[in-house]
């Protein structure tokens, strides 16, 4: 009895290598995803950023994302941490990056923002809505992203970049938005970070 | 040959780090209800009978735990066993910070729930030796069986190399391993009277953390300006020059003038009873306060396990999959490891963690690994509220490891120190969420 009990035992074993132990494709089988791990240190497992100062990259437009690493490589965002990373990006493959990133379902951002400063950024936003849209979801087809559900310190930190030109210098497409940041006092930057950063 | 017990053995191990504090205070699971209260009787023979393929990991730190993890996200099918004598994981980045009273060790500790969501199974022991032939670990008298071994032990101390201190290092306090050590250092800090001297030794490379202690002195140098103004902090460093972002601490170190650096002065002796630390070459210090950070090799596990080399220190691994080159099937990462043109850090530890979980992933499925390199974000606060950045990236090139670039900031500023922040939200959930 014994015997028999180890042989069936032996068999089941046997039987659960040769299947390769699971059916359905897991979170990390794509290439892009094992090219992409280093990233979720800072920006979370499948680019679900849990940090106020590093965006969420899941679900990223893919040519949003290649624009970026594209300008942090070449210094034109300036930026010690990413500047490393995106040479680090093209090095392995920019194009699957970006699609595995492309792919992950984003969820908003788990940091709260204060009811009042919303209010504040909301009314702060009448102009912003002609690009980024009445809901702030952007427009792909321009290459407008979607702020929604971004952390509100990434957020901020941007517009800073923005109103000192230091993002993209001379870049075209971005020259409304720099002259509009122009425009605006410091302080409101930081409700409308939470303005966009509580859009769902 | 008089048998050890196994408390006893698991105190000089795993343990011994704790020097002679008698672990009070928090972070008590490692010598408390951990490791030696956690099974009623000590186990012989099958711990637990394997049935299906099994990876056990060694070291529930930013190396193990991410491994851990990684490998059940990779393929559920694979049971997953982490063996960490702690409850508790405190993080040593941000720890200077508790000595300055800038941050709190409870900020820093978190439990392991998040890994046991991911169906990581974790016994709070320490192993006591690995026999490799067997692929076999063992804890005490017991054993688990493991298809793969991931090895990622951190870091234990040379105390033979610095005389007057006893073999466990008793009565010197490293604060090197985050936990009740940094309690008490800050609290020896705190109590230091006003014109006290407080010195600091920086162990030769290769050390954990090469920031580590000189961003330490930044914290313990603002700390001694804001409130005990007549006291100096002494630094004596076996290295001829700061190790790490020189130019931006050098510049960080302006604002405090009750810093006294020396380099190129190994320690070597310590007087205890005296309060003199004396270094190979120049005047010998009497200090108030002593923090001792001494030089270090690989986990002891891994000198047990004979996977270092012939210096007995670290662990050499293949740059693609981190399995050692002296044991097949067993896997080494963190700052064990040598070879690898990385510092010896937490982000580093969490990079090797992921890429190894995922080579072990693919060799027990019968794939080829795929050729991933690790990066390295490394923040240092100079003061209350700024910090300093630099990073490095790498690729693989011929089957190594190979830096691509590395950049620093430009200067220190509170945006740093915000990003730091970010920073350790992101990774500490990387390695334990």
């Amino acid at each position: 009895m014994v015997r028999l009990g180890r042989l069936l035992a032996g068999c089941a074993a046997v039987t659960l290598v040769l299947a390769g132990g699971r059916a359905a494709a897991g979170p990390l089988d794509t290439p892009g995803a094992a090219k992409a791990l280093v990233c979720s240190a800072c920006h979370g497992f499948a680019g679900q950023s849990p940090s106020d100062t590093m965006p969420i990259i899941a679900g990223m437009l893919p040519e949003y994302f290649k624009k970026a690493i594209r300008d942090y490589a070449g210094g034109k965002r300036p930026s010690p941490e990413m500047e490393p990373y995106s040479k680090m990006v093209l090095q392995f493959g920019l194009d699957e990056i970006a699609q595995y990133f492309a792919d992950q379902k984003r969820q908003p951002t788990s940091i709260k923002v204060d009811p009042a400063v919303v209010a504040r950024g909301k009314a702060a936003s009448t102009q912003c809505v002609i690009c980024h849209g009445p809901d702030g979801k952007g427009d792909p087809a321009r290459g407008i992203p979607d702020l929604r559900g971004q952390p509100p310190a990434y957020l901020r930190s941007q517009m800073v970049l923005f109103k000192a030109d230091q993002r993209s210098p001379g870049d075209d497409a971005l020259k409304a938005l720099k002259a509009l940041f122009k425009t605006l006092p410091d302080e409101m930057f930081a409700d409308l970070a939470a303005y966009y950063s509580s859009l769902r | 040959m008089k048998r050890m017990s196994r408390r006893e053995f698991l105190r000089t191990s795993a343990l011994g780090s704790l020097g002679g504090l008698g672990g009070v205070g928090l972070g008590l699971g490692a010598l408390g209800a951990g490791a030696l209260g956690g099974c009623a009787t000590p186990m012989k023979g099958d711990i637990a009978r394997k049935s299906g393929r099994r990876v056990v990991v060694i070291g529930g730190g930013w190396g193990g735990a991410t491994a851990a993890k990684y490998v059940r996200l990779g393929d559920p099918s694979i049971e997953v066993i982490l063996l960490e004598p702690s409850r508790e994981f405190v993080s040593c980045p941000f720890s200077n910070l508790v000595l300055s009273g800038v941050e709190s060790i409870q900020a820093l500790t978190h439990g392991y729930d998040g890994l046991r969501r991911h169906g990581v199974k974790i016994r709070h022991e320490a192993a006591t030796a690995i026999e490799p032939d067997r692929k076999r670990v063992r804890i005490g008298e017991g054993y688990l069986e493991y298809d793969r071994l991931v090895v990622s032990p951190g870091v234990d101390f040379q105390w033979e190399r610095v005389p007057g201190t006893g073999p466990m290092g008793e009565g010197i306090l490293h604060a090197w391993k985050a936990g009740p050590q940094t309690v008490e250092l800050a609290r020896r800090l705190q109590a230091m009277p006003d014109g006290g001297v407080f010195v600091l030794t920086v162990p030769p490379v290769a050390y954990r953390c090469p920031p580590g202690p000189y961003e330490r002195i930044c914290q313990v140098a603002w700390y001694l300006k804001t409130r005990k103004p007549r006291a100096k902090l002494i630094v004596l460093d076996a290295n001829k020059d700061i190790v790490s972002k020189a130019g931006l601490f050098k510049a960080a170190w302006k604002a405090y003038p009750n810093i006294d650096y020396r380099p190129a002065s190994n320690v070597e002796k310590v007087d205890l009873a005296t309060r003199e630390v004396t270094p190979e070459i120049g005047d010998q210090v009497t200090y108030d306060v002593l923090n001792l950070i001494p030089p270090q090799r690989a986990g002891q596990i891994a000198v047990q396990a004979d996977l270092v080399g012939a210096d007995k220190r670290w662990c050499e691994v293949d740059h693609v999959t981190y399995e050692s080159v002296k044991h097949k099937g067993i896997h080494v990462v963190g700052d064990a490891t040598i070879g690898l043109p990385v510092p010896k850090s937490g982000n580093i530890a969490n990079a090797m963690g992921k890429i190894a979980a995922v080579a072990v992933v693919h060799l027990l499925n019968g794939k080829q690994p795929p050729q991933l390199a690790p990066g390295n974000t490394c923040y240092s606060w100079v003061s209350n509220t700024e910090a300093i950045a630099v990073v490095n990236s790498y690729k693989i090139e011929n089957g190594k490891v190979v830096q691509i670039e590395q950049k620093l900031t430009p200067k220190q500023s509170v945006e740093v120190a915000r990003n730091s922040i970010g920073w350790r939200s992101s990774i500490w959930s990387d390695v334990l969420a």
